[in-house]
This record gives structure tokens, C-alpha cells and sequence, in this order.
């Protein structure tokens, strides 16, 4: 199994498709940052509150680069469809169930690599921002702090659910279009339509625990249920497909 | 047939949805010789060593490498080498790169990844991207690629293909020095001039079995060329079981 494992994490890294994703999600969350940073108008009156809230802003700007880390986790596994290498890791892996393992694992790992960048960076990113774009100093709070920490697990987590999706999809381009849909479209559109339900689509689970704030939202330990939930349903999912279809 | 074959099916059937692949194959793979696997285009030869190697389940029957199926055989990846259409490579990695790839899977040095390429002749050419690499030298990667464990078992589909005429003479000779070396090879082709200058044994499937023994059985028994031999047996509807 080590050895598999070994040879995962040699593929997640070959190859440059990880550190484009890691830069599309760079790129996207600066972007964002720069937004909340530049979103106060009048600096000259802004109370401590305001700035509390201008940091806790761009610092959660940052749970963007859950869509890259989700992307990643799906191309990792979609792409060798693709490509046709899967029935070669099939074959040399010593069986379909510690692929399935080694993959999960590794595609886990990368995850914590997005999370620790995507904290990292949200961190760092009202002491650039703020001062430069807002003239004032960002003011930091316990709910920032925390923010920075669900950036960092949704971030992770988008990574687990990624890799689950795509021994499900098991097609790159309709992963990818999948991931970004639900998250961009269908998702946020049912958050406003039928919020009770809403609340338990894995995107917006993930919001609870970036806290975004908005009351129709779960409970962080709900919502980290919630998201557990998915990784685990998808993934059984993916393993049942990839145990009892063929692999042509 | 001995208690000894290193592949063996029995009774082999896969439909997809209303098509039938290869229906009620029953033959043997004999260790130690080379295998000529043959029939024409959809005759369902690729899918017959997809089957054996578990990747694709057959409808009915059962295929077995080493007296198991692939997926319950120990050490299965270090036994038994793959070069086939579908079993790919990282197509925009580095040939060497994906072959090292490939070896810690296989938990081997990255040293053998320096023999296989000395072996199949791509030593010092191995710094480009897959994807980059002419057919012939595909080939040879693929090849590479399935020696790197040293296995006693390979499977081979359409290795030829691709190949120039030094190629292809350097391929026979190089199955036969596996074969020498006591090692198993199982080829699929549908050129017959060349399996007939390289193989010991032949299979003649299409769709449903149509001759599985010695070559020189078959064409000794009428005199003529693998060719006739084989087209004759392919233009018939007989469903005659040969066991090797």
C-alpha cells in the first residue's frame, strides 16, 4: 500500500495541473480579497466594527479556493479515465479497493496543502489589502480567526469530495462541469429559493463553516456533519462503480 | 490439457448490452512458448485479454491467470507484464517520468526504469513527452513499461503496430529471447505473416473459438500458409473447442 501511495502522490505532482489550479485559485481569492478591501467608501468614519468586518470579509474571500481544491480532487481521479492510465494504476495497484484508498488519501493530502495555502493567504491578506486599498488597519477578532480556520477546512474537505466525485463521474470534462455548476449555479440559486432544504447541499454546508453569516445557515458541527455525509456517500458511490463496472 | 497453463479460459462470454463479444471461449496458454492471439478487427481479441486481466467481468465463464482470477493473484502486477491499447501511459508526462511512476508502484528502484528503457531500445531517448513519441517508439514504451516488474507472463496486444520493418524484426527476436529465458507470452495481432514467423501456438478467435494449438498443427494439416489456414477457419460458423 505504501507503495501505492507513493506512486499517487508521484502522479499528483507530475504534471502541472495542480499548480495551475493552485494559481487559478490564488488569482481568484486576490481577486476577491481586493473587492472587500476596496468595498468601504468613506475611511475617514469607519468604526472598529466596520473594520472588523472589512478583515473577517477578505479574510473568508479566501473559501473560494475550495472550487480549485474540489477541481483537483476530481481531475486526479477523472483525468486518468481520461487519459486511459486508470486501467494501468488498476492493474498495478494490487486491487481496485487500494487504489480507491490510495487515491482518497493522497487526494487528501493535497487538500491540506490548498487549505494551508488558502489560510496562509487569507491571512496575510488584510494586512496587504486593507492598508493599501482601505487606509486603515485591519482589525482582528476571534470570528476571523475562526474563518481563516474554516477557509482552511473547507478548502481540504472540497479536495476529499473532488476525488469522491470523480470516481462517480469518472469523465473529466463533465466532472469539471459539474463542480463548477452545482457551485456557482445550482446551488446558491436553491439557497435562495428553498433555504430549508438548501442548507444541506454540500456548497452551502460549506458556507456554515466559513461563516458566512447568513441565519438560514446550519451549525458548524452540523454543517461538518453534513459535509462528512457527502464525502462518505459520494465516495461509497464511486467505490461501488469502480468495484462492480468494467473498466474499458 | 496440463494442470500447468499459465492462462486459461473456460467457457468465456461477454455481452454488451445486445452484442456478444466473445462467446463460450474455452483455451489454454501453455508456459514457456509465445501465444499468437488472433483474429480480425472485433473479433474480440482485446477484449478476450481484457477479461483476463479483470478488467472487464465476463457475462459467463471464468478466465484465470497463474490458477486465479487476476484480481485474487498474489503478486499479480510483479507476474504479469501489459502492453495494450487502453492500458496508457501519462501521455503529457516525460517517458521516463511516467515509467518511474509506474516502478514505485510496482515498488522497484528507479534504476530498472534505466534497464527497461536500455532493453527496448529507448535509452537516451526517453526525455521527451509521451504524447510527443512516434508510434513505434509508443510501442516500445509500452513494452518497457510491462517489463519493468521482470514478469513471467506477458500480454502483448498488437505490439507490432506501429513498428518499421528494424522494429519489427527486433521484436521477434526479442519475444523469442523472453520465451528462451522460460517466460509466457500471450500476443494478439491480425498480421499473420508476422505471428506466423514468431509464435508457437495460435488462437483463432472470432467472436466465438475457432482453433486453439500448435501452429505447426495447423498448417502442417493441410500444407498451406497461416493465412489460408486462418481464413478458412474464420469464414466458418463451427464452434469446434481445441484444447492446446
Amino acid at each position: 500500500m505504501f507503495n501505492v501511495l507513493l506512486a499517487e502522490g508521484r502522479k499528483a505532482l507530475t504534471g502541472r495541473s495542480w499548480l495551475y489550479l493552485l494559481g487559478g485559485g490564488i488569482l481568484f481569492g486576490v481577486t476577491v480579497a481586493y473587492g472587500y478591501a476596496t468595498s468601504v467608501e468613506d475611511t475617514a468614519a469607519v468604526t472598529t466594527q466596520v473594520r472588523a468586518s472589512v478583515t473577517e470579509e477578505v479574510i473568508r474571500a479566501w473559501m473560494t479556493m475550495h472550487l480549485f481544491s474540489t477541481l483537483f480532487g476530481a481531475v486526479f481521479v477523472a483525468g486518468e479515465y481520461h487519459t486511459g492510465t486508470i486501467s494501468r494504476s488498476v492493474l498495478l495497484s494490487g486491487g481496485r479497493g487500494r487504489l480507491f484508498a490510495a487515491k482518497m488519501i493522497v487526494g487528501t493530502v493535497m487538500g491540506v496543502l490548498f487549505g494551508l495555502v488558502a489560510a496562509g493567504a487569507a491571512l496575510l491578506s488584510p494586512l496587504v489589502f486593507i492598508p493599501t486599498f482601505a487606509d486603515f488597519s485591519p482589525e482582528w477578532t476571534t470570528v476571523g480567526w475562526q474563518t481563516a480556520l474554516g477557509v482552511f477546512a473547507v478548502t481540504a474537505l472540497g479536495t476529499c469530495w473532488g476525488v469522491a466525485l470523480g470516481w462517480v463521474v469518472r469523465h473529466q470534462v463533465a466532472s469539471v462541469l459539474i463542480i463548477v455548476l452545482l457551485t456557482l449555479g445550482l446551488e446558491p440559486y436553491l439557497l435562495r429559493a428553498v433555504p430549508e432544504v438548501a442548507k444541506y447541499l454540500l456548497t452551502i454546508a460549506m458556507s456554515s463553516v466559513y461563516l458566512d453569516g447568513k441565519p438560514e445557515l446550519l451549525s458548524v458541527p452540523a454543517a461538518l456533519a453534513v459535509i462528512g455525509g457527502w464525502i462518505v456517500a459520494t465516495g461509497a458511490a464511486g467505490y461501488q462503480l469502480l468495484r462492480t463496472r468494467d473498466i474499458t | 490439457m496440463s494442470q500447468d497453463a499459465v492462462a486459461r479460459f473456460r467457457g468465456v462470454t461477454k455481452r454488451f448490452g445486445s452484442t456478444t463479444a466473445v462467446e463460450d471461449l474455452t483455451f489454454d496458454v501453455r508456459p514457456g512458448r509465445i501465444t499468437g492471439l488472433l483474429g480480425s478487427n472485433g473479433a474480440g481479441k482485446t477484449t478476450s485479454m481484457r477479461i483476463l486481466l479483470g478488467l472487464v467481468r465476463p457475462t459467463e465463464g471464468e478466465a484465470t491467470v497463474f490458477g486465479a482470477p487476476y484480481h485474487r493473484l498474489d503478486r499479480a502486477a510483479h507476474r504479469v507484464g501489459v502492453s495494450m491499447d487502453g492500458v496508457n501511459s501519462f501521455p503529457t508526462v516525460r517517458g521516463h517520468r511516467d515509467l518511474r511512476i509506474w516502478a514505485r508502484m510496482l515498488g522497484l528502484p528507479d534504476s530498472r526504469v534505466d534497464e527497461v528503457l536500455e532493453l527496448v531500445g529507448l535509452d537516451g531517448r526517453s526525455n521527451r513527452r509521451v504524447k510527443d513519441y512516434s508510434t513505434g517508439m509508443r510501442q516500445r514504451h509500452a513494452l518497457a513499461c510491462a517489463l519493468l516488474a521482470d514478469p513471467e507472463f506477458l500480454i502483448l496486444d498488437e505490439p507490432v503496430n506501429g513498428l518499421d520493418p528494424d522494429g519489427i524484426r527486433w521484436l521477434r527476436g526479442f519475444l523469442r529471447s523472453l520465451a528462451d529465458e522460460g517466460r509466457t507470452i500471450l500476443i494478439s495481432s491480425h498480421l499473420l505473416s508476422e505471428v506466423e514467423q514468431t509464435v508457437d501456438d495460435v488462437v483463432i478467435i472470432q467472436r466465438t473459438l475457432r482453433y486453439a494449438g500448435p501452429l505447426k498443427d495447423l498448417v502442417r494439416e493441410s500444407g498451406d500458409r497461416l493465412e489460408e489456414r486462418f481464413f478458412e477457419l474464420i469464414g466458418t460458423e463451427t464452434k469446434g473447442v481445441v484444447h492446446v
